[in-house]
């Protein structure tokens, strides 16, 4: 029986390396002294999803529920609890540090208990009995796997290793072929599985399975047509659309779509779920979900309206019909299609319907910039983001962003915002002021109209840190309300109307393009400015 | 203004900070003032250019060594000696923070009030340790007031110190011990001297040894960053602001512990690029505050620095009246109060 203390600690001592190699070394340590069930939920816990992901299981239990039994547990208020978690940036950690009473030696879960433990999570449906599990556990459990097990229910273990870091371990512990980790993983949808198969020796022969959420392939942008003009007669071209990206998985009478998140979103489609399950034989495709009206793509305003939906009421369904456009084609018939090249997953995706049932994106082939600038024109008018350039000679690689894939979508013209609160970041920018709120003028007010994340180097977002600390007006929980007086220049992909920001704008996809220190917020663009812009997308 | 009663008739809150009337002196005032009763030397309590100031003779030391220029005038007064202007007495205790680190306690008829400025309840090698007082008023820093911040004992920080250095030392990397110049990079130098290991001072840290060698510690191992760089076998002693700069980038092989109470939080990890956190802090933790205020008796408390509110909060629901100083009067210490020391 091993202890679920074994891998709390293992958690701790890696995420106590700084070097990747150390790191594969100590997870790698660890997976080697187990073997069959225990070994497959190591692997799990290890790599911080408590679940085979094909199981699409979740444990649900929220912020508050946790604090809540952190508050039972600990004997300290909520609010105590939730100064904590903010000063510590972390409830897991929190959690951990205020277990001052720690309980006898010996106590703790085995590894198959809290594998039971978050199984019997899932399945309870109340809130209190989740809190009332949780507080079971984290009496039984020393401060460091108090930790460890909160980071696991709050979604973030936060020790500096994903799951490649687990499979690189796998492949260390038991002398197995990286690639036929990672390929194994793909294939079944569980890396516990997949650790089980590496020790004995049988990742060969684990099968490719549909219906658990496989990783998306992403593109590099390009600025430019110039520069991949001399890759261009090896790209084939499709239209960028304006949707929700999707793995379609279809066998027998079932049918799955699973978004870029890895969520499964089947019954907020169901016209496409009925549509793909009349289709002829099994196979995963890779496409988009499109608001649909007159034949053609309608705009994501549209679409926005049905996302959400669990189940949306037949108003909605007659209002916003959507449809799927496949554009690549991972599995068919059994057989896993990732190693082929785009040529051949092309040929096997337009096989699947010959008499057109599955609307299937048409591709182009230009040879010079200036055709693909016409092209990317016509995209537009369509009504469409922009282009996607494929290399016909690419494998798919699932959960990786290449250069395999450009995108080519020419941002809006830049508006220079305000920030009007700054936010602590998440992952590796936790601690620092990353996510910047932001407004335009309006008048001599200002009005949100964003909020955005990325975009400046941590050198930048540490010295505004700085900057943000001395101007803070207000502090509200993590939030801290700031002088109006930092603008940024800003990109985007588009303006929409939104209830969520004052402005009654939300720019979508915005970017920080840079500082503007030369700048004063005097200077900001305005109110009408966006309503302007906006006013010319919607009549597009 | 009710917190103004509370501190009366000894101090009183105006928008530079507190201000001790009967002494026409502010405390620990963050621009300079006229007279300045002064804590300690940490840069966030002792601005410069105060035209008069009123602190320990070894606070005054480093004082007049961290600002040559300074040609205003110093009243020492040492710990236990006691003034008193307009029936007010005035007396200072060790506070345990650092080297000249005071508490300052009033009285009058009978009434008193202890103002903590930075201090602590662990051993330190070089602060005398703090005394507790009892008054019927405590204004306290609070820079640690949440639960969650609970530091080791010296001894124990200072083995795992140690192993840190020695560790890098085994994988041929030189260890980079982030520490503000003015009292933990001293500690940290007597401490690893006693395991044999020496150090290079930053300048920041090098140039106060007189005032720390006269006060009876002596630094045979240490040498100054200025006479080279770290060498095989040498830890680099640098405030955290450097972590970022030449002095810790040109060391291409290196093994960086951040020592602070903030390293509590692991985020600080990515914050000073660290391999180590070690919570070494010369800020009372949590339960050394609760301590203080229980060894101190007071019938009301009143908070500063750090989790002010929070701290307020929780002492009241436990039968200890207490209250935030108003916003305004507090200097933004808060995360940056230890390692914007040396700015």
């Amino acid at each position: 029986m091993t202890e679920y203390r074994l891998l709390a600690e293992t958690l701790d001592s890696v995420a106590n390396e700084r070097g990747k190699l150390a790191k594969i070394e100590r997870l790698a340590e660890t997976l080697g002294r187990l073997t069959g069930e225990e070994l497959a939920v190591a692997a799990r816990l290890l790599s911080g999803s408590p679940f085979a992901e094909w199981e699409q299981a979740v444990t649900s239990v929220g912020w508050v529920t946790i604090a809540k039994a952190a508050a039972e547990v600990t004997g300290w208020d909520l609010e105590t609890i939730g100064a904590c978690a903010t000063a510590i940036g972390d409830l897991g950690e929190a959690v951990g540090l205020l277990r001052t009473d720690a309980p006898p030696e010996a106590s703790g879960p085995t590894v198959l208990e809290v594998d039971a433990w978050l199984r019997d999570l899932a399945k309870e449906r109340k809130a209190a009995g989740k809190q009332a599990a949780l507080a079971g556990m984290l009496r039984r459990s020393s401060p460091v796997e108090g930790k460890y097990l909160v980071k696991t229910l709050s979604g973030g273990l936060r020790i500096g290793a994903d799951v490649t870091t687990i499979e690189e371990a796998i492949a260390q512990a038991f002398g197995a072929d990286r690639e036929a980790v990672a390929r194994a993983r793909r294939d079944c949808g569980d890396i516990g599985e997949t650790a089980v198969a590496a020790r004995e020796g049988r990742l060969a022969e684990i099968r490719f399975r549909l219906f658990h959420p496989i990783g998306f392939m992403l593109a590099t942008p390009i600025e430019v047509a110039e520069e991949v003009a001399s890759e261009l007669p090896l790209f084939a071209v499709e239209d960028k659309y304006d949707g929700i990206r999707a793995h379609a998985h279809k066998s027998d009478g079932r049918v799955a779509l699973f978004s870029r998140t890895l969520d499964d979103v089947t019954s907020q489609f169901p016209e496409i779920a009925s549509a793909l399950v009349t289709l002829p034989g099994s196979f995963l495709l890779d496409g988009e979900v499109l608001a649909w009206r007159d034949g053609r793509p309608d705009s994501f305003f549209r679409l926005q309206r049905r996302l959400g939906r669990k189940a949306p009421e037949p108003e909605v369904l007659a209002e916003i019909p959507v449809a799927f456009m496949a554009y690549d084609c991972l599995a068919r018939e059994g057989h896993p299609l990732f190693e082929e090249a785009w040529t051949e997953r092309r040929r096997e995706l337009e096989a699947i319907s010959p008499d057109g049932a599955l609307r299937v994106s048409p591709v182009f082939r230009v040879e010079t910039p200036a055709e693909l600038d016409r092209l990317f024109d016509e995209a537009r008018e369509r009504g469409n983001e922009g282009l996607m350039l494929k290399r016909v000679d690419s494998t798919y690689q699932a959960g990786k962003r290449g250069r395999a894939w450009r995108k080519y979508k020419k941002a809006l013209a830049t508006l220079d915002v305000v920030v009007t609160a700054v936010q602590q970041g998440n992952g590796k920018r936790a601690g620092m002021l990353s996510d910047y709120t932001f407004a335009v003028k309006d008048g001599d007010r200002f009005v949100n109209i964003g909020k955005a994340y990325s975009g400046l180097t941590d050198e930048e977002i540490r010295r505004m840190g700085t900057v943000f600390r001395k101007i803070t007006v207000g502090r509200y929980g993590p939030v801290r309300a700031v002088e109006p007086q930092v603008v940024l220049e800003v990109s985007f992909d588009s303006i929409q109307k939104s209830t969520r920001h004052k402005s009654g704008f939300a720019l979508r996809f915005p970017r920080i393009v840079r500082l503007r220190p030369d700048k004063t917020a005097a200077e900001a663009d305005t109110l009408e400015t966006v309503a302007e812009r906006y006013a010319k997308i919607a009549g597009q | 203004m009710a917190t103004d009663e509370l501190l009366a008739p000894f101090l009183e809150t105006r928008p530079e900070g507190l201000y001790c009337p009967a002494f026409d002196a502010a405390i620990d005032p963050p621009a300079a003032a006229a007279r300045a009763i002064v804590s300690h030397a940490h840069s966030d309590h002792a601005a410069p250019g105060h035209e008069e100031v009123w602190a320990t003779p070894e606070t005054i030391a480093l004082y007049r060594r961290r600002n040559p220029d300074w040609t205003g005038r110093a009243r020492e007064i040492r710990y236990g000696e006691r003034l008193e202007r307009h029936g007010v007495t005035l007396e200072l205790h060790p506070a345990g923070h650092i080297l000249g680190s005071a508490q300052i306690f009033f009285e009058r008829e009978g009434r008193s009030l202890l103002f903590t400025g930075d201090f602590k309840r662990r051993l330190s090698r070089t602060a005398v340790p703090a005394a507790a007082p009892q008054a019927e008023i405590l204004v306290t820093e609070t820079t640690f007031g949440l639960p969650v911040f609970r530091f080791p004992p010296r001894e124990e920080i200072e083995a795992r110190l140690v192993a840190a250095c020695r560790r890098a030392f085994e994988e041929e990397k030189t260890p980079i011990l982030l520490a503000y110049g003015l009292g933990k990079s001293q500690e940290i130098a007597l401490s690893l001297a006693q395991a044999g290991i020496p150090t290079v001072l930053h300048g920041a840290a090098w140039k106060l040894l007189p005032e720390f060698e006269a006060a009876g510690h002596s630094f045979p191992l240490s040498r100054a960053y200025e006479s080279g760089p770290a060498k095989p076998g040498e830890a680099l002693v640098v405030p955290p602001n450097c972590a970022r700069t030449p002095v810790v980038r040109n060391v291409k092989r290196r093994r960086i512990v951040y020592l602070s109470g903030w390293a509590t939080r692991e985020a600080s990890r990515a914050d000073f690029d660290a391999d180590v956190l070690l919570p070494m802090s010369d800020h009372a933790d949590f339960p050394e505050l609760l301590q203080h205020v229980s060894d101190v008796a007071p019938r009301r408390v009143v908070t500063l620095h750090g989790y002010a509110r929070d701290f307020a909060r929780i002492l009241a629901t436990r039968g200890t009246p207490a209250e935030p100083l108003p916003s305004g009067t507090e200097r933004p210490a808060r995360e940056d109060a230890e390692e914007q020391e040396e700015t």
